[in-house]
């Protein structure tokens, strides 16, 4: 018995060696060949290009940055964005979920606005907000710093993708609290305020993460898409974009990777936020 | 006030809680309903264990739950006395859910002293006791889930007690657990209970652990609930299952149910 499971061990450890690193490094090799063949690389070039790109993150591109450069502009404009969904959305979410008359109220507005695309709000958050910057909003013009690129539209942008995600599993959540736990905590002595804190929140904790898991999936989406419009001039998917009326493959698909790497990573992050704050989800007694 | 004669035997302890004709009705789909409680009286007394026994669904959580100001009586009232009060002393330990299951042991023990704002050291150390003497001194950082059930419903108790309750209120609290662990859990709670001085109502359908815990049994028929008999038990010291006036009584106690369900 003790044997088998060891043997089952190894296996799936042997499959799981062959799916992250034979597998990828096949379809690498196919590319590689399949690159050079077609002599092409301004239309497919071959991995040691891009390569050679990734290795030189700092490389400045014609006048629009380096792909580090333009990175940390996506990630510092999409954490203030999901940071601001998140505070908004989950603590209206909590207010929403407990109080049924104000759930009554506002979620037909909500189910109203949820279906479109954030990508349709930028034309209007840019006339809003003009192309002003954060720093320009607490009265600061230039700070040569990285914020200098984080315009409020893009934020708006950003803020209603990660907001209704967010906003839904949070109220799925604290409708799922148990009404054992409330009156448990009422019995204990709880106000109603206390209840929030200490029986809302976390309960419905694995619900939220659950939705900021997704928002911040569906943020990372909206900013690649919103750097690619027009009237944009920084950013990962403003470089790509660049890159490629600029026929630099290479430079295309180097970004397209940092894309897909950096939206594995963060999804990878909060699945382990989920397991290290809620490990007693579904093991309720 | 015209029904309810009870504080009349003043040499006795003073009534801490009082029942006067409560009745409760839910309502179901259009037209049906369910008397779950019809003309409930009884008081219970300053330190007294009371049992009440009664068929599973015959209202008793209804009762409790009215008693604890969870629910409410649609006919009757309800009296509390010597500064009983809602969510300050009448403690409540339900058969499941019985901890917050993303709190430890210890975070669990610790919610009612929590609320009440008490200082973080001293609920710790208040806490940490009553851990050690419902016996989960090695459990303070485990989680619910980690836990036996009778190791839950121990926590759960020490949970309760945290809130130096005058009124405990128990609504099947041992009712998913294995015999042995029920032997154990009935003879702790009768411990806890002569140490701490409280009142405790505590409901069952078990005819057994009624007769081994309770000093007075209510014996609770149903649709609608109430109570058909008040008995007392003047069995001294530790009960023993064995025993001739066990047997009469658990044979009486059954007999009064079973008329019931004809």
């Amino acid at each position: 018995m003790h044997k088998e499971k060891q043997k089952n061990k190894d296996t799936r450890k042997r499959d799981s060696f062959f799916g992250w690193i034979v597998v990828p490094a096949l379809v690498l090799v196919i590319w590689q060949i399949a690159a050079v063949s077609l002599k092409q690389p301004w239309i497919f070039p071959p991995v040691t290009m891009v390569f050679k790109q990734l290795l030189h993150p700092l490389r400045e591109h014609y006048a629009s940055g380096s792909l580090l450069s333009n990175t940390l502009v996506s990630l510092v404009r999409v954490l203030t964005g999901f940071l601001l969904a998140s505070i908004t959305a989950v603590t209206l979410g909590i207010i929403m979920g407990s109080i049924r008359i104000l759930r009554t109220l506002i979620e037909p507005a909500v189910e109203l606005i949820r279906p479109l695309c954030p990508i349709a709000w930028l034309p209007f958050a840019i006339v809003i907000f003009k192309l002003k910057t954060l720093p320009q909003l607490i009265g600061i013009s230039y700070s040569h710093t990285i914020f200098d690129q984080v315009q409020l539209g893009m934020i708006f942008v950003i803020f209603v993708g990660g907001f209704f995600p967010i906003l839904t599993n949070t109220l799925d959540g604290v409708t799922g609290v148990r009404k054992n736990y409330l009156l448990l905590a009422q019995t204990l002595g709880a106000t109603r305020r206390q209840a929030f804190l200490h029986v809302y929140l976390p309960a419905a904790m694995p619900m939220i993460l659950t939705g900021l898991r997704q928002g911040i999936g569906l943020c990372w989406f909206v900013i690649i898409a919103a750097e690619m419009m027009t009237g944009t001039d920084s950013g990962i998917g403003y470089l790509l974009m660049y890159a490629s009326d600029n026929s630099a493959m290479d430079i295309v698909i180097s970004a397209m990777i940092i894309i897909g790497g950096i939206g594995a990573g963060l999804n990878f992050l909060m699945r382990a936020a989920c397991y290290r704050f809620v490990s007693w989800q579904g093991k309720e007694v | 006030m015209s029904g309810c004669d009870n504080k009349k035997h003043s040499e006795e302890k003073p009534v801490v809680l009082e029942v006067c004709g409560i009745g409760k009705t839910f309502h179901s789909g259009s037209s049906r309903q369910t008397e779950a409680l019809k003309n409930v009286s009884f008081a219970v007394r300053h330190g007294e264990f009371v049992t009440v026994v009664g068929a599973t669904g015959c209202g008793k959580t209804t009762l409790l739950n009215i008693i604890a100001g969870l629910d409410t009586p649609d006919d009757g009232q309800l009296h509390l006395y010597n500064g009983l009060h809602f969510g300050e002393n009448i403690a409540y330990v339900f058969q499941h859910y019985t901890l917050f299951p993303w709190r430890s042991v210890l975070g669990n023990v610790s919610f009612g002293l929590q609320m009440r704002r008490i200082a973080k050291s001293e609920r710790k150390d208040r806490a940490r006791q009553l851990i050690c003497e419902v016996g989960l001194e090695n459990f303070e950082d485990a989680y619910p889930h980690e836990l036996s059930g009778g190791m839950r419903q121990r926590a759960a108790i020490a949970q309760a007690l945290a809130i130096k309750p005058k009124l405990l209120l128990m609504d099947e609290p041992f009712g998913a657990l294995d015999d042995s662990t029920r032997t154990e859990l009935q003879q702790m709670l009768t411990g806890l209970w002569r140490e701490h001085h409280m009142t405790i109502l505590f409901v069952t359908h078990n005819i057994d652990e009624a007769l081994m815990l309770g000093e007075k049994i209510f014996v609770f028929t149903e649709r609608p609930g109430r109570i058909a008999k008040e008995l007392k038990i003047k069995m001294q010291g530790p009960r023993n299952k064995t025993t001739k006036e066990f047997t009469e009584l658990f044979i009486k106690i059954r007999g009064l149910l079973s008329t019931q369900m004809d």
